[in-house]
């Protein structure tokens, strides 16, 4: 009796359950990942864990890491206003048409991913110093050598792709015979896209942008070739840490460490909470 | 008036080919074709989405061939509503409303009045994905037929949903047609819907339109083997039923056929398929209800079966194994007698 009124809340009971079962594959697949989260886990708490908490927020509140943070907000928040501008037609146009080279614009748009970043910079730094365009640009006062300027430029190079293939699925995912709907119902073609497809890709753009922002904050590598390290001039987070684990300043260094992982943990929740079917 | 004048059209996997085809002012034409047809081009092709290769589309006399959707006044209904799911009910109706730029209050009462034509007037504050099936389709109706269109276009509208609901928006989409005066070009694979709804019929295969006309003459003349094969209905007929005790009484030319399958009275189509007819020399003593006397007029050696068509005031087609053939001694000109169940009589 008294078994029966407590049966659903034990089921332990009857049949043990072991979640690792006997099968050894089982085993270890589920150990392997365990093991890489608990490195991570490990890695992110030594950082965090390193300086005492009031050195950490001495440093945080230091004028360098705050001229830091000034400028890794708006770099990566004016390239990743630019990633969206370019990307979202681009997508857009990549998803829903047909045309000759389709296949060859698609590779081409995903090759920075591939790319390391410190060869993409030594592009960006040719164009932008060496090529007429990149000098008449020079000359019109747009300066991306060596300036803040050329931390936007290598941010939006590298992050573009993630922002084009984030939202080219998110098209994707949207059947077309919406927009024929509403063009029936009066709209023209850019108010179908406009006031239809756009709303119904809110989340997936809303994710694009978001990872775009996060990986833009935490670009180094191009950035460091085209824009230099440069204290208090061309010093964003990535930069600072760079800088002042390189001279020893390991109080500096961890707290620009702590607020990229602060960075990195929060947008990986947006994208994965809000991010929809979005995927890159 | 919509006119379609050798439209043709080629998008690789689909295709139309010399498409012509006119629907009259309130009339209703269903499009019939198997999957692949072609029939959801050529109806995207009418609503403006892709001009055609080759070929006129006409409205009331003007050239809309080349014209953008929006200034066709032609509305367009899918098989998987395509309501905007960022939008309620209301807004998605009111959606074309705005886009004419309609006074508030105009707009407001045109949107309660086909809500209310639908039946989901109580659903407007709600969003697509909470509703049915058969709900999200009468919005999406509700919303094509709120902007007063000159053609409404319905591709394959009853398909996505279950049994019961289909033959409730059936009966709906019938009487929205009746009641509004609409010309409405419905497109589907389901015959049902064809003897239900259409004024007039076309059959489409493989990008063609391949026979149009009044249904029972369609069904029951088909000009080749495909839409024989395809709808495979013999023994049609059109009458009018009766409801008497339980039971349906069909005319139709001089004989009253009994019926199991129809639950409502007026026009209908009936049809009784020739296995389930059984044949007799001599007046049968069973009580079947239906029992006719008739003439053969013509008999056909199919190999496995005989089919032979017998006049018994309307012709019949029946098949018979070689066997019972044989046994009967049937012959041109022979008087027989017919008889089948009234669970035999199929009313459409």
């Amino acid at each position: 009796m008294e078994r029966l009124a407590a049966g659903p809340a034990r089921p332990g009971e009857d049949k043990p359950v072991n979640v690792f079962g006997h099968s050894p594959l089982k085993v270890v697949s589920i150990g392997a990942g365990m093991l890489l989260t608990a490195f991570i886990a490990v890695l992110l708490f030594l950082i965090v864990s390193h300086p005492s908490p009031e050195n950490l927020i001495a440093s945080m509140l230091s004028t360098e890491i705050q001229f830091a943070i000034t400028l890794s907000l708006i770099t990566s928040v004016v390239s990743t206003v630019l990633c969206i501008i370019i990307a979202v037609p681009a997508a857009y146009g990549l998803a829903r048409y047909e045309f000759p080279g389709k296949s060859v614009v698609n590779t081409a748009l995903d090759m920075p991913l591939a790319l390391p970043p410190l060869v993409a910079g030594v592009g960006l730094l040719l164009f932008f110093g060496t090529s007429p365009f990149g000098k008449g640009l020079a000359e019109a006062g747009l300066v991306f050598v060596f300036t803040p300027l050329g931390i936007i430029a290598a941010q939006f190079f590298v992050n573009m792709p993630f922002m084009i293939r984030i939202m080219r699925s998110t098209f994707e995912s949207i059947s077309p015979r919406y927009e024929y709907v509403a063009k029936t119902l009066g709209c023209t073609d850019l108010q179908a896209v406009w006031r239809v497809t756009l709303p119904m890709a809110a989340s997936g753009f809303f994710a694009g942008a978001v990872i775009t922002w996060a990986k833009g904050i935490g670009e180094f590598g191009a950035a460091l070739l085209l824009a230099g390290a440069t204290r208090m001039v061309t010093e964003t987070l990535p930069i600072s840490l760079f800088l002042n684990m390189s001279c020893g300043n390991l109080n500096m260094a961890i707290s620009a460490a702590t607020i990229l992982i602060a960075i990195s943990i929060c947008s990986l929740y947006v994208f994965e909470r809000y991010g929809g079917s979005a995927r890159f | 008036m919509l006119r379609i004048e050798h439209v043709s059209k080629d998008m690789g996997e689909f295709l139309l080919k010399d498409v012509s085809l006119q629907v009259s002012q309130g009339e209703y034409v269903v499009i019939i074709g198997p999957t692949g047809a072609g029939k959801t081009i050529l109806v995207e092709t009418v609503a403006g989405i892709y001009p055609p290769d080759a070929g006129r589309v006409l409205l009331n006399g003007r050239d809309i061939t080349h014209e953008e959707p929006r200034n066709r006044n032609i509305s367009m209904v899918y098989q998987d509503y395509m309501l905007f799911p960022h939008l309620s009910v209301h807004d998605n109706i009111a959606f074309g409303l705005r886009n004419r730029q309609l006074e508030k209050p105009e707009i407001e009462r045109r949107v309660e009045e086909s809500a209310d034509l639908l039946g989901i007037s109580h659903l407007l504050h709600r969003r697509p994905d909470t509703l049915s099936g058969g709900e999200q389709q009468r919005a999406a109706i509700a919303r094509a037929i709120v902007m007063e269109p000159s053609v409404l276009l319905l591709d394959e509208p009853l398909s996505a949903l279950d049994g019961r609901t289909r033959e409730a928006l059936r009966k709906e989409l019938r009487r929205l047609h009746d009641t509004m005066d609409i010309t409405v070009l419905h497109i589907t694979h389901n015959f049902e819907e064809v003897f239900s709804l259409a004024d007039r019929v076309a059959v489409m295969n493989r990008g063609e339109i391949v026979q149009d006309g009044a249904p029972d003459e369609v069904f029951r003349k088909p000009n080749c083997e495909f839409i024989a094969d395809f709808v495979g209905v013999e023994n049609l007929f059109k009458g009018m039923c009766r409801l008497d005790n339980g039971n349906a009484i069909i005319e139709t030319g001089d004989l009253s056929l009994v019926s199991t399958t129809c639950t409502r009275e007026g026009e209908v189509f009936v049809s009784v398929r020739p296995e389930d007819i059984m044949v007799s020399r001599t007046k049968p003593e069973i009580s079947a209800q239906n029992v006719f006397a008739g003439t053969v007029t013509e008999s056909v050696n199919n190999g496995i079966v005989m089919r032979a068509v017998v006049d018994a005031g309307i012709p019949f087609v029946v098949t018979l194994t070689r066997q019972a053939y044989q046994d009967l001694d049937i012959k041109k000109g022979d008087s027989i007698y017919l008889l089948f169940k009234a669970a035999s009589v199929h009313v459409f």
